[in-house]
């Protein structure tokens, strides 16, 4: 007997099923549940005035100098940008369900094609503002040309009720390097889904590193395609959450060549009923051998009512490979406490400074000392709003 | 400076007696020497006096610059002037060296009611006193502890000690695991903050360390107390003879 399950008001919105608990890669993260609207897509919001400059100025990076490209309400604003769409186009195809929405529903996006050295960081701005409960969906295409280098950061800014989908491709050319910063500070009545798709020929060079503190509810999906001999691939991430806030990253590594290094390093500070999940899979093809990857993830939660789930998976067809992974998760450990407080250092000061280095450990990852000096500096003013006395 | 008056500790969590009785009186400017077989209670004693959790005081007091030392919190006896060097230092990934000592040095300042140093102040105060210990930028730099040889540890809780300027140190173990370069170096650092104003209190099981630093009395602690006191040449004979006299066990 056939069990027909009606569908959701978001679903009949957007006219596709969405994925739900029984599917493995969504078992944390059912989205036919926790999409409680009908969100509907490609509504046209003007916003307010002062409401983009607002957020704007909420930015971590608001002082940072460098051209920057600014998307309102999907849709690219002239008015805030410096910076042009170049002729690139997707050659992304997949039915996995967040692109399959975002190819329904992208409204635009930036498509930028890097030559030679870009010193300065290029900023992308993401912001919704104040409106109806909507769906926003964009789609960037990236390309970094052979022996070019670029520092991207993709910030995710909003306010009010709304689910942003973000889809990002990028295609590293041969000995081309991108140091990519991603930071999601999405409101927290936000929904945010994305899709990182990266391509990397030979000897490229990936720092990637991404930030989860927005949204009420968070997934984010990684592939990273090791397409050429010599890559070098560095991925990091941090967490910080508290509240009701759930995010859950999926991050499949595929090594298809020899001679690849892959490093992931995810840190994640829970607090309240704050929930992360870590999804991380290590594929090494066949043709892969002399891979050199390493997995870990570890949790930090300050709360007993927070929640950390951590899945490692490794996928190992090769046979001469250096593959592992690690994963924990727990409180401080006492006897650093201890250690500081022993120097003179008050108990919620000494807490403070072993959150921030054990967070500040995954911000290594990150070459330009400007992004760095600015995360750390949101880093400890979250820590600042979720310090505990005892 | 300190009182310890009929001192007993036990675990917290189970039931063994570790300082059984203890009693020791230490004044400004003196060195005394606590010597005494494994598990005799040396370490224990060190931790009680600096706070550290996991230990019940049952019965006694311990009063220190006429306060009583076991109410305050372990930051609270820093910034009054406790300071232990730990045997074992703690690795802290991720907490630059000389952030940690900037962070320790001001908080016990703004605990006292003193101005904090500023930076440039802190790095020229500090860099002086990391000559001495053979202790270079480098080491400042790196996360506090991690990845150090056992003699960079030691050395790295002296400098701490020569930034925080206690007035009593409590030296647990100083000496194991270093080489007999090392622990001059170590000796040498730790003589230079002798003075009338300051005790320590060098916890041991070899009389080797007191070569260098040349108590000015010696106790023996055996089971949880201190079964016999004199001064330096009571740690030779420990030397020639063992413990075996004081824990009833054959050598």
């Amino acid at each position: 007997m056939n069990i027909i399950i009606p569908k959701t008001p978001a679903e009949l919105n957007f006219g596709f099923s969405l994925p739900h608990r029984k599917m493995e890669d969504w078992r944390w993260t059912d989205l036919r549940q926790l999409i409680d609207k009908p969100y509907p897509p490609r509504q046209t919001v003007a916003a307010a005035p002062g409401d983009v400059e607002r957020l704007l100025k909420s930015s971590p990076f608001a002082k940072i100098a460098g051209p920057r490209m600014v998307f309102v309400n999907g849709h690219y604003s002239a008015e805030h940008s410096q910076l042009q769409n170049d002729d690139v186009l997707s050659s992304l195809k997949s039915d996995e369900p967040v692109i399959h929405m975002n190819a329904a529903f992208a409204t635009g996006g930036a498509a930028l094609k890097i030559s030679g050295n870009a010193d300065a960081p290029l900023e992308l701005v993401f912001i919704a503002t104040d409106a109806i409960p909507r769906t926003i969906a964009t789609r960037n295409v990236i390309e970094i040309m052979q022996g070019a280098t670029a520092t991207i950061i993709e910030t995710h800014l909003g306010a009010g009720s709304y689910l942003a989908n973000s889809v990002t491709e990028i295609v590293l050319g041969e000995s081309a390097r991108l140091d990519r910063i991603k930071v999601e500070l999405e409101a927290s009545e936000a929904i945010h889904l994305s899709h990182t798709h990266v391509r990397l020929a030979k000897n490229a060079v990936l720092n990637d590193f991404t930030l989860t503190s927005g949204a009420k509810l968070n997934r984010q999906n990684g592939t990273i395609e090791f397409q050429g001999q010599g890559v070098d691939g560095k991925i990091s991430g941090a967490f910080m959450l508290g509240g009701q806030q759930h995010a859950d990253t999926r991050l499949v590594i595929d090594h298809q060549v020899p001679h690849c290094t892959s490093r992931e390093l995810f840190k994640c500070v829970m607090d309240d009923h704050a929930r992360g999940i870590f999804q991380g899979k290590v594929m090494v093809r066949k043709d892969a051998q002399k891979t050199d990857g390493k997995q870990s993830s570890h949790a930090l939660l300050l709360s007993e009512t927070a929640e950390f789930d951590a899945k490692p998976e490794l996928e190992i067809f090769a046979d001469d490979v250096v593959c592992g992974h690690g994963a924990t998760s727990g409180d401080l450990n006492p006897d650093h406490l201890f250690y500081l407080m022993s120097r003179g250092i008050p108990a919620a000061e000494a807490k403070s400074l072993l959150i921030a280095a054990f967070v500040g450990e995954a911000f290594d990852v990150i070459v330009h000392e400007g992004i760095k000096e600015a995360l750390v500096k949101f880093s400890n003013k979250w820590l600042s709003q979720h310090r505990r006395a005892n | 400076m300190l009182e310890i008056k009929n001192l007993h500790v036990k675990l917290a969590n189970e039931d063994r007696v570790i300082i059984n009785g203890l009693n020791l009186s230490v004044k400004a400017g003196e060195v005394h020497a606590i010597m005494g077989p494994n598990g005799s209670g040396k370490s224990t004693l060190s931790y009680v006096l600096s706070g550290r959790e996991g230990y019940e005081v049952t019965e006694g007091s311990v009063t220190y610059k006429g306060e009583d030392l076991l109410a305050m919190a372990p930051d609270q006896r820093a910034a009054k002037g406790v300071f232990l060097a730990f045997q074992y230092p703690i690795e802290i990934p991720g907490v630059a060296t000389m952030q940690f000592l900037k962070v320790s040095l001001n908080s016990q300042r703004k605990s006292r009611g003193e101005k904090e140093m500023t930076t440039p102040d802190f790095m020229r105060y500090v860099k002086e006193r990391a000559a001495k210990l053979n202790i270079g930028p480098d080491m400042l730099k790196r996360p506090v502890n991690v990845g150090f040889s056992g003699g960079e540890k030691k050395r790295a809780e002296i400098l701490q000690m020569a930034v925080l300027e206690p007035s009593l140190c409590i030296l647990d173990e100083t000496d194991s695991g270093l080489d007999i370069d090392a622990l001059r170096v170590v000796a040498d650092g730790v003589n230079a903050l002798r003075s009338p104003e300051r005790a320590m209190i060098v916890i041991t099981h070899y009389q080797r360390l007191l070569d260098y630093i040349v108590p000015d009395h010696v106790h023996v602690l055996s089971k949880g107390r201190i079964v016999k006191s004199g001064d330096k040449s009571l740690a030779l004979e420990l030397e020639a003879n063992g413990y075996a006299e004081f824990t009833g066990e054959a050598a």
